[in-house]
């Protein structure tokens, strides 16, 4: 976004490193991720399982143990303020009023022996000091504003009572209670059926725009990021791989994995009875390859990609690309 | 073309019981009246929501669950009637690969233990011949003979799943049930299974129903589909008629709700309200009258038939096959006004 330079920076995030030991050897789960998110902006994380981008969601609400997980950061900036020099006490003050999270599955990140509606109340209560009514009342109307028919009925059902899509969304509106300024969305809809996805996702933009929140989007599933996000990171075993707004992304994407990922991703429109694949599979953590992660599964691989680790280079505005061979417009069609 | 599995009026209901074990509070119609004919050689897509009775209807098919009522034709024999031996030997031809590749082997099997089991059970080979069988079937499948020996544990799911395609074709079977094989998988892997399924389905002559909830996977595997919804078949038959012209207004909505990463044509989208309803006692008219965008008011009350609309192409939706002539209350036709909105933003 071109004008969200201007704009107030929510997140800065520099080089991010989180190592976990085992038995077998270092878990290299993120390696050196810079992140940056502006104010009203959706931003999001893609990547595969294992490719670090759950933990670097959850290093920047600092929600990690340590140990086991090692953690070096540069600069960890939320609002101005810096989060790696914060106790533990002052964290909680900001997680849940300044800073929230959705999980992916609703039915374990509820508590299942309290009522749905006693559960939003506790984040007034904790953050703003509410009496008991007038806790509740907030809740009701957040529960309507969300989109939840009967909100006052419902605020006294527990979770298994309520359906996926239902429980999902009391989870967007305990999220969106204090009206924080960054909510990380971790895999928001991948448990839910897809008319019920579509509601969600149009729910989540929709309260994002109204309240002038940032969105930290965290998926594997690009069709989501194309119909959700404004800026997109790719990863790929704990690095950034590209970078990209997210038209420029769909439309042009550089790296040979993004175009791989994108071609996989299966379309109404493609051809009957013939997969796009990527060869290989994702490389252990604990025994990555020499070079460029990816050298093993692409089709361009030179003996440099073998040899040398590609930087983050700049192309074009507000684009980077982690390539030494990065795939221009004539290059990437469907070879 | 012949018919390999023909389903005739099956339903399978499972009792709800209150808090006493004697007081009965309703059924699950988890498959409710279904008819449908699998023909040899083909993809048959089964696709719904969770909940519609997907994953019922085809544990029904491969005899593992009995049917309330209907009968499942294999190969023109009905299943159910078969007395117990025969029925195994039936049993040997159709097999099942299953979602979820972590749950579905057994842990401490190694790889050759979980291959030859349903051999090792059939007891007609000795050690030395399930062996080469093995090693063939993990070459097949895209692993090494050297991998006879490893556990699961050291696989990754698409691995996994690899191992459980190999445990399904062991017997030669003819019929083989997909029962949501890619979801668990990540992308870049998701279409080298799929792509597995293909080849295998070239080479050993197969016949595949293929359970999904995402319909671009189904469009671009299947030769025939059906689309269900609570337990209910919507819409059935050739699948490029069905995607050419879905006549069902949830077909319509299933494929509305599909998100595409083709950027130029992201679109605003129709967005069908509310949640599936819960199977228990459904409502005696159309099951999809509630979140139906175009519902009449008769649609509440009387189901709607079954019917072929064209060659192959079956649809339940009164829109398409109007209503029954006689009996009909007052204003059936007229568009169906909620009062209370099942709201979904």
């Amino acid at each position: 976004m071109g004008e969200g330079r201007v704009m107030e920076q929510v997140l800065k995030l520099r080089n991010l490193k989180v190592v976990f030991p085992t038995d077998y050897g270092l878990i290299r789960a993120v390696e050196g991720v810079d992140l940056d998110i502006y104010h009203r902006e959706c931003v999001a994380l893609v990547g595969e399982s294992g490719s670090g981008k759950s933990v670097t969601s959850q290093a920047v609400m600092r929600l990690l143990d340590s140990p086991p997980a090692l953690i070096r950061v540069d600069t960890l900036e939320f609002a101005g303020q810096d989060l790696t020099q914060l106790t533990e006490q002052q964290m909680q003050e900001i997680r849940g009023k300044e800073m929230a999270m959705i999980f992916q599955d609703a039915m374990t990140s509820l508590n299942p022996v309290m009522t749905v509606g006693k559960q939003i109340d506790e984040v007034y209560r904790r953050h703003y000091g509410d009496s008991k009514q007038a806790a509740r009342e907030k809740t009701v109307k957040n529960l309507e504003l969300i989109g939840i028919p009967e909100p006052k009925e419902r605020a006294n059902a527990f979770p298994h009572q309520l359906s996926g899509g239902m429980r999902q969304r009391v989870l967007l509106a305990m999220a969106f209670a204090c009206m924080p300024k960054l909510i990380i969305a971790d895999e928001p809809t991948t448990a839910l059926d897809v008319t019920i996805q579509a509601q969600v996702l149009k729910t989540l933009r929709g309260m994002q725009r109204g309240c002038g929140t940032s969105l930290l989007l965290v998926t594997h599933d690009l069709s989501v990021v194309a119909s959700t996000a404004d800026r997109v990171y790719v990863m790929y075993a704990g690095k950034i791989v590209e970078k990209a707004p997210v038209k420029d992304l769909f439309t042009a994407p550089h790296h040979p994995y993004t175009v791989g990922l994108m071609a996989a991703v299966p379309k109404l429109s493609d051809e009957k009875k013939k997969f796009t694949q990527i060869p290989g599979t994702v490389p252990s953590p604990i025994d990555k390859p020499s070079g460029c992660y990816f050298h093993p599964r692409c089709t361009y691989a030179t003996e440099r990609c073998r040899r040398e680790m590609p930087r983050l280079t700049p192309m074009g505005p507000d684009r980077e690309v982690r390539c030494f061979h990065p795939l221009s417009v004539g290059r990437n069609g469907h070879d | 073309m012949t018919e390999l599995m023909t389903l005739q009026n099956v339903s399978v209901h499972f009792p709800v019981r209150g808090a006493l074990p004697f007081l009965k509070k309703g059924e699950i119609q988890a498959v409710s009246n279904v008819s449908l004919s699998i023909h040899r050689g083909e993809i048959f897509g089964i696709v719904g929501e969770s909940g519609c009775g997907k994953t019922t209807l085809a544990s029904t098919m491969v005899g593992m669950i009995k049917p309330t009522a209907g009968q499942v034709l294999f190969e023109g024999v009905d299943l159910n009637s078969l007395p117990r031996d025969e029925f195994k030997k039936t049993r040997r031809r159709m097999q099942m690969i299953f979602q979820d590749p972590f749950s579905s082997l057994n842990p401490r099997f190694n790889v050759y233990q979980i291959v030859s089991e349903p051999m090792f059970i059939r007891g007609e080979d000795d050690e030395e011949t399930m062996k080469a069988r093995v090693a063939e079937l993990l070459e097949m499948v895209g692993l090494s003979a050297g991998d006879m020996y490893r556990y699961p544990s050291d696989f990754s799911g698409g691995q996994r799943q690899r191992i459980g395609i190999a445990r399904a074709i062991s017997l030669n079977p003819s019929f083989l049930v997909c029962d949501e094989p890619v979801s668990a998988l990540d992308v870049s892997i998701h279409a080298q299974i799929l792509n597995l399924l293909l080849e295998l389905q070239e080479k050993l002559n197969l016949t595949y129903v293929f359970i999904s909830h995402n319909l671009a996977d189904v469009k671009k595997l299947c030769d025939r589909l059906a689309v269900m919804y609570l337990g209910k078949i919507m819409e059935s038959g050739d699948s490029d008629k069905i995607f050419a012209q879905p006549l069902h207004p949830y077909t319509q909505a299933l494929m509305a709700a599909v998100l595409d990463i083709n950027f130029s044509e992201q679109k605003e989208t129709e967005i069908l309200p509310g949640d599936t309803p819960s199977p228990i006692n459904p409502p005696p008219g159309c099951r999809f009258w509630q979140r139906c965008p175009k519902a009449m008011r008769g649609c509440k009350a009387i189901p709607p038939e079954y019917v072929e609309v064209e060659q192959d192409h079956f649809v339940a939706c009164h829109l398409v096959n109007g209503f029954p002539d006689q009996d009909m209350p007052e204003g059936y036709d007229q568009p169906l006004v909620r009062l209370k909105t099942v709201r979904g933003r």
